[in-house]
């Protein structure tokens, strides 16, 4: 029998990591869907993140909820700058996402070689916490036998990163159904000759999608940072598997799709970590991945308007 | 200029082979002089590792159109497989070797149903299958695979019957891809590539045809890792299955270009020389400078050395395989 705390403490973190991982790929399906790039470096561009935070708060002092905003708008130009300098050039290829995946890898390898040359190969603990540092949620009567209650706890760097992953999902949900540029990115994704039929500019849609894609990893990477206080600049093709996974599962170029994926990832995830022998539960994702491949490759929310 | 005759075309193409086998045989009797001639055998070896890697690597991305990115998995199983043979069961290489390639003959039977997959599907889920196969290896039972730790030929083998293996191995794979690209099979695997559908209209067997390119790209791949265990000696499962295995595979074979014979053999040469380089002058920058090779060569020549020339002089297609 399962105690009752440890059940909770996955269901947390299963919410806690998925929204993580929603985040992850919905930038990746921003990139997949709109610009057709499978972004092999989309760990690094989080990982960049994560030591955006590091360098604010270590050198400047700066709060990691503040850093959020600014870490934003550089990535967003970043990304901007990344997009006029490699994606136009791809369109002349024979297969343009097979050359992007490659393309993004070579990308990747320059980002982590700038990044350990910066930061060196050593994995960083962000020097951070809240007051207080944990969190009672509530307690569990008799837990651990008559009289001795259980308690569930929650740092408070991670209730804080929740939060605020929860308003940024609630926040790209309404942007992606209720405003103009969201519609009209959801529409590129459908069909690209008919967007540009009704008189959208393609280039600048491309270029702000790429721009919001990497700020959005960049905001990724400093609340993982509140989430796991321990930055490893090697990191970057694990977190960019679990992205590949999460888009696969929503549904390849379906960013809301990937905000539901992620979060049954996050539970998945957590749930065989308490389920199974630790080596069992570090494949079950892979698994999945290529179990949902198989029976639906449109993905478990995508309504096969990709190929 | 005069319309190629059929006869011509007989005539060029024979040519071309016999240039091309002469140039093999002076390639096997050059590589082969040096151990003898106190050469820089590490050099050589990984030289004639990556070209055979990325020609086998080119029978199902160049004639095919896949792009598997796991492509290591085949490399890791027979690096494993030789070494669990001969550290374990004390049976010689020389049956260690041929059983690691039917190692990774299996495993690519296994992976065969993902070849309904296309596209980018196909390479995430290679991707995927790769790194399950790093993690099964890295926690099955450390007296079979040796677990992370990983396992040690070192007393068992001979370096430079390794280095010789290897130059056999090369050797076969240079033939079979010599073959196969004027083979009814080759043309059957670039008419499927380039419209499936009519390719099956004219009667091609498309799935055998693709299943055939799989495995036997499957049974080179794990050639070359099980005569890297014979050669290197050590084995663990964060090189044997490193995805860094498949990139330098990738880029090498489309850095000379993908679905030509002499392609990837170029491209290695040129990369493999190129990288050496890098790392003894600049040993800090050496994955930045590899990332930026690809990054460039993707952006600006996507059809690889040999790929760009066969575009621009159409007249050397009569002389480039």
């Amino acid at each position: 029998m399962i105690s009752e705390v440890l059940l909770w403490n996955a269901i947390i973190g299963g919410v806690v990591f998925g929204a993580v991982y929603a985040l992850i790929g919905c930038s990746l399906n921003v990139l997949a869907g709109v610009l057709r790039v499978i972004n092999f470096a989309h760990g690094e561009f989080v990982i960049a993140g994560s030591f955006f935070s590091y360098a604010l708060l270590n050198s400047f002092d700066i709060h990691p909820l503040v850093a959020l905003p600014i870490c934003a708008a550089a990535f967003f130009f970043a990304g901007i700058g990344l997009y006029y300098l490699l994606v136009p050039r791809l369109a002349h290829s024979d297969e343009p996402e097979t050359a992007s995946f490659l393309l993004m890898f070579g990308v990747s390898l320059m980002a982590v070689s700038v990044i350990t040359w910066i930061f060196e190969a050593d994995i960083r603990p962000m020097n951070f916490s809240f007051e207080p540092i944990n969190v009672t949620l509530f307690k569990i009567p008799d837990a651990y036998g008559p009289g001795r209650d259980g308690r569930v706890l929650v740092p408070t760097a991670r209730l804080v990163a929740l939060v605020v992953n929860l308003g940024l999902i609630a926040a790209l949900t309404w942007f992606f159904y209720r405003t103009l540029p969201g519609k009209a990115l959801r529409a590129t994704t459908m069909n690209r000759e008919a967007v540009q039929i009704v008189g959208i500019n393609i280039h600048r849609l491309s270029a702000m999608a790429f721009g919001l894609a990497t700020a959005l990893a960049g905001i990724t990477g400093v609340l993982l940072a509140l989430v796991v206080p321990s930055i490893d600049p090697n990191g970057g093709p694990d977190i960019a598997l679990v992205g590949f996974i999460v888009i696969v599962l929503g549904g390849l170029g379906h960013p809301v799709g990937a905000l539901f994926a992620g979060i049954i990832f996050g539970f998945v995830e957590q749930f065989s970590n308490l389920l199974l022998p630790q080596a069992a539960a570090q494949m079950v994702g892979f698994i999945i991945l290529v179990a949902v491949i198989f029976v639906r490759p449109e993905g478990l929310f995508g309504k096969g308007q990709l190929k | 200029m005069p319309k190629l005759t059929h006869i011509d075309e007989a005539k060029a193409s024979r040519i071309r082979h016999t240039v091309w086998f002469a140039l093999i045989a002076i390639v096997v009797v050059w590589f082969g002089s040096i151990p003898t001639l106190d050469g820089n055998l590490s050099l050589y070896f990984s030289l004639m590792l990556w070209v055979t890697m990325a020609t086998s690597f080119n029978i199902i991305a160049g004639f095919t159109g896949y792009m598997p990115f796991g492509y290591v998995a085949f490399y890791g199983v027979g690096t494993y497989a030789t070494a669990i043979l001969v550290v374990n069961h004390d049976i010689s290489p020389y049956i260690a070797i041929p059983a690691a390639g039917l190692a990774g003959v299996g495993l690519a039977l296994i992976f065969a149903p993902t070849l309904r997959l296309g596209g980018i599907y196909f390479a995430i889920v290679s991707l995927a299958l790769a790194v399950i196969m790093q993690r099964i290896v890295g926690l099955a039972p450390e007296d079979i695979t040796g677990g992370s730790h990983g396992l040690n030929l070192g007393q068992k083998t001979e370096r430079q019957e390794g280095y010789y293996a290897m130059l056999l191995v090369l050797v076969a794979a240079l033939t079979t891809v010599t073959w196969l690209a004027r083979s009814r099979l080759g043309k059957a695997l670039k008419a499927i590539r380039d419209d499936a559908e009519a390719a099956d209209a004219m009667g091609v067997n498309v799935q055998r045809s693709r299943l055939y390119a799989w495995l036997m790209s499957a049974l080179f791949g794990s050639l070359c890792g099980g005569v890297q265990a014979w050669f290197t000696g050590a084995l663990d499962p964060i090189t044997a299955f490193d995805v860094l295995v498949t990139a330098k595979t990738v880029i090498y074979a489309m850095a000379g270009g993908l679905a030509t014979v002499t392609g990837p053999v170029v491209g290695t040469v040129i990369l493999v020389w190129v990288d050496e380089l890098i790392w003894r002058e600049f040993p800090v920058l050496n994955n930045f400078l590899l990332g930026l090779i690809i990054a460039l060569l993707i952006l600006f020549m996507p059809r690889g050395i040999v790929g760009t020339i066969m575009q621009r002089f159409p007249r050397m297609r009569r002389l480039i395989m």
